[in-house]
């Protein structure tokens, strides 16, 4: 297991450069004979990560999940009930028209760091379903350690190396997300993790 | 804002995947260009010898538009637009949807459709748009929304595979 340092960090909080991510590296490394891979960006699509992918020729998918979720959308929730319920269909709802099983990558970044537990396993597996054979879906998990970062932003620095931006001053909602859960969420799958300095898991479930 | 079309210093690190794919870019996303500035745009139909039309704030079309010009939308538009060798302009209070036709498309307001460009879709900051872009180039700037898919069109010779990357350390 290889260990990612981190890069200085500029005044706003914005990563100077990208930082090298081993499990970016297996992960083109592992579809390097797909030709034209198609890949979902559930964060905001970024102009640096735009630019990577279209270099790798991927044809890119936008569905903006994380930033319901940063912002706490109250239409996501149904408040008729004692306990609040998240909804998972309209939040669903945002991903663009994407074939099952097409996708040879989904960049999920912190997205299972800031949903609901209740929607963990849905999401996680309609993600999952996305994926052709031999895809992986991109998460990064935060260390229990890390309490704080809910407001981060992620992207592509380049095919190997990821930029972040955020003060890491927004504290989570939620626990943290073991590894053991999302082997239980995603039986089929395969899961590979690498472990980084920064307080950040590189999780890739491959399908 | 970075333009795709822009030529791009190598990363560092020596990333032998990074570096591949940028070996076999199409000449037409490998070529260096200005970034397109508001001035740019406003020029584009004079410098080629074109005239254009503007769709007025206060106006709203439903059907299908077709032609020889450049095209600047500030109202409202619902239906098909055609104009296969010219640009179209949606300014930031223009909001349209449509399926776009054009050499160029340029969004500062809103759409809500499919944009097939020949050679560039540039959606600025202002700009929103839901739906799938087809295009040689495509420029979002960092604070447009776009929610779709974007194909690039590759034209010319075929794209060949990235040869193999080294074997990682990491997955030893």
């Amino acid at each position: 297991m290889r260990a990612v340092t981190q890069q200085p960090k500029t005044q706003n909080g914005a990563a100077s450069s990208g930082v090298k991510s081993f499990g970016l590296e297996w992960l083109w490394q592992s579809l390097q004979d797909v030709r034209f891979p198609s890949v979902l960006e559930c964060g905001h699509l970024l102009s640096k990560t735009l630019e990577v992918l279209v270099r790798r020729h991927a044809k890119i998918y936008v569905g903006e999940l994380l930033a319901p979720l940063q912002k706490g959308d109250a239409s996501l929730w149904d408040h008729s009930r004692k306990t609040p319920l998240f909804l998972t269909e309209p939040f669903l709802s945002q991903l663009p028209a994407i074939p099952a099983g097409s996708l040879s990558a989904i960049f999920s970044w912190q997205l299972f760091d800031l949903l609901p537990r209740d929607a963990l396993a849905e999401v996680m597996l309609r993600l999952y379903l996305y994926l052709e054979p031999g895809g992986v879906l991109f998460c990064l998990l935060r260390e229990p350690y890390l309490p704080k970062g809910a407001e981060c932003q992620w992207w592509l620095e380049s095919l190997t190396s990821v930029g972040r931006e955020g003060e890491a001053s927004k504290p989570f909602a939620y626990p943290a997300v073991t590894n053991r859960e999302i082997e239980r969420m995603i039986p089929k799958g395969s899961v590979k993790t690498f472990l980084t300095r920064s307080g950040w898991r590189e999780v890739l479930i491959i399908r | 804002m970075a333009m795709l079309w822009e030529k791009k210093p190598r990363m560092g690190g020596g990333e032998s995947l990074d570096s591949a794919p940028e070996a076999v870019l199409p000449p037409e996303t490998a070529r260096q260009e200005k970034p397109m500035t508001d001035n740019t745009a406003r020029n584009l139909g004079s410098s080629t010898g074109t005239s254009s039309t503007n769709l007025g704030r206060s106006m709203v079309v439903k059907g299908e538009l077709t032609g020889n010009e450049d095209l600047s939308i500030d109202g409202q538009f619902e239906g098909t637009i055609n104009v296969k060798d010219h640009t179209v302009t949606v300014g930031p209070q223009g909001q349209v949807k449509s399926e776009i036709h054009a050499r160029q498309v340029v969004v500062n307001g809103s759409v809500n459709g499919k944009i097939s460009a020949r050679d560039k879709i540039e959606i600025r900051k202002t700009g929103t748009v839901i739906g799938d872009l087809v295009s040689a180039g495509v420029a979002i700037e960092d604070g447009a929304y776009f929610k779709g898919s974007i194909e690039i069109l590759r034209e010319g010779k075929p794209v060949e595979t990235p040869p193999r990357a080294h074997a990682l350390a990491a997955d030893k």
